[in-house]
């Protein structure tokens, strides 16, 4: 275990073998995000209320859900960080919070061209979801500008992990705020098996898979930008001037 | 020290005062009562003071819908099952969303005026997080009635 | 679920029932989104290997 584990704190290594992941990812992910995008567009039935509106939610859902996943992961990188000081669970935590804030720009973007014709507005001030939304989206901007203020990486990489692990709280709130609290936006669906009834499987399988594509697309987003940064961090090691020659 | 440091120090001290506000206001936030609107209940129940603008969340009730095409004005009453209350609402303020329908659920912007009617200057419509689509909706409607018709002595009432 | 097309007509599908606007361009910031993540780090990587490889060639140079 411990062996795998500095194993996985090596540049060298991570890029070795995300270089072989990488081609398997991006074809599950073409095939799941092209299928279920296909499904979404063509053959999901329209909401009884919301008519084909609903169709925004399986982009919206998918990647809301997949969101709330950068600050744990920041949080978990960042720990390692600090108590291992391993160089790539820096490279990782760095590199997740510019793809985190386009995940929630998106997800703010999505949902109100959804409220838009459903509530009858773009925004509510007023609702704990979406402000808890938009206050990750602020937190992520200031995770990416505290460490462009730092020089010292060390320093900068320590002041990311303290604020990724208090970023977690507000992920907590965003998952819990619509049963906390009463609010415009509505809870969780429920997921049932049997068809018939509300939430069938003809509005859930869908996006289950778009969910799927969207943490694939996460993966393979984050693993190329781990890759440059590794690029750039080890240029003088010989591995890395060999993949330069090579090219 | 060297400008730059200080320019760091700056920037420093502005984003941890940031942050601490930031952390200050959610937990502020976490310790109040957020909700967004309050119930038809919560409001029978004097939790809203008198003339005080609030948000009143519910269902529009079945049959209470009532639009007056010369001047714009709808009324309807919203209820949460236990309690209700009456609302007016002027289209010329602004058209209501699509959703807007009987047995909808609902948020109106606005406040009590003093014959107990709720003013309202905005109202939006609230989807619940249930899908459905338009044929299994008749379907468990078409259920629902011969259910109702079946057992029309022992009435439990309706509830959604 | 995947048996019956929900349009009978190509107006129809572009229509998607009167909120064509919304969808549409949910469907497109999605779009922009996967390849804006996707494209920028693979040019960025071109970027960093043709300049690690100019330094090579600089220092090279210097050498000799």
């Amino acid at each position: 275990m411990w062996v795998w584990f500095a194993k996985l704190g090596s540049p060298k290594w991570f890029y070795e073998i995300s270089g072989r992941w990488l081609p398997w990812m991006a074809g599950a992910m073409i095939l799941t995000i092209g299928f279920a995008t296909v499904w979404a567009l063509l053959f999901l039935p329209p909401d009884y209320q919301q008519g084909y509106t609903s169709r925004i939610l399986v982009v919206h859902v998918a990647v809301a859900g997949t969101s709330l996943a950068f600050f744990p992961l920041m949080a978990v990188a960042g720990s390692i960080t600090l108590i291992w000081k391993m160089k790539l669970a820096d490279m990782v935590a760095k590199n997740a919070a510019p793809i985190g804030a386009w995940f929630s720009f998106l997800t703010l973007a999505t949902g109100s061209l959804w409220g838009s014709v459903t509530w009858g507005t773009w925004w509510e001030w007023s609702d704990s979801r979406l402000v808890s939304m938009l206050f990750q989206f602020f937190l992520l901007i200031g995770v990416i500008s505290l460490r462009s203020a730092l020089d010292d990486r060390d320093q900068s990489a320590r002041a990311c992990a303290l604020l990724a692990i208090l970023g977690c709280i507000n992920v907590v709130v965003i998952k819990y705020s619509v049963e906390w609290w009463n609010t415009l936006h509505q809870s969780a669906s429920p997921v049932t098996i049997g068809g018939g009834g509300a939430n069938g499987p003809e509005f859930w399988v869908v996006t289950l898979l778009m969910i799927l594509g969207v943490y694939l697309f996460m993966g393979i987003s984050l693993i190329l930008a781990t890759r440059n940064e590794i690029l750039e961090r080890e240029r003088n090691a010989v591995w890395v001037q060999e993949i330069v020659d090579g090219s | 020290m060297k400008a730059h440091r200080r320019n760091r120090l700056g920037l420093i001290l502005f984003i941890s005062l940031g942050l601490s506000v930031t952390i200050g206001l959610t937990l502020y936030a976490l310790s109040q009562n957020i909700n967004m609107f309050f119930t038809p209940t919560q409001v029978a129940q004097g939790e809203v003071k008198p003339g005080q603008a609030f948000r009143i969340g519910g269902m529009v009730k079945e049959g209470s819908l009532m639009r007056n095409e010369s001047d714009l004005a709808v009324k309807f009453t919203t209820t949460d099952f236990i309690s209700d209350v009456p609302i007016a609402y002027n289209e010329s303020l602004g058209i209501l969303p699509d959703l807007f329908r009987e047995g909808q659920g609902i948020v109106a912007e606005g406040s009590v005026d003093s014959f107990g009617v709720f003013q309202a200057t905005k109202v939006l419509a609230k989807h619940d997080e249930n899908y459905m689509s338009p044929e299994v909706k008749a379907a468990m409607d078409a259920a629902k009635l011969l259910q109702a018709e079946g057992s029309s002595f022992s009435n439990k009432g309706y509830v959604e | 679920m995947l048996s019956t097309v929900q349009f009978s007509s190509f107006a129809d599908f572009i229509n998607m029932g009167g909120y064509a606007f919304n969808v549409w361009a949910v469907y497109g910031l999605f779009a922009v989104f996967l390849v804006v993540n996707l494209w920028f780090p693979l040019l960025k990587r071109k970027k960093i290997i043709r300049n690690l490889k100019r330094a090579r060639q600089r220092q090279s140079q210097d050498q000799r």
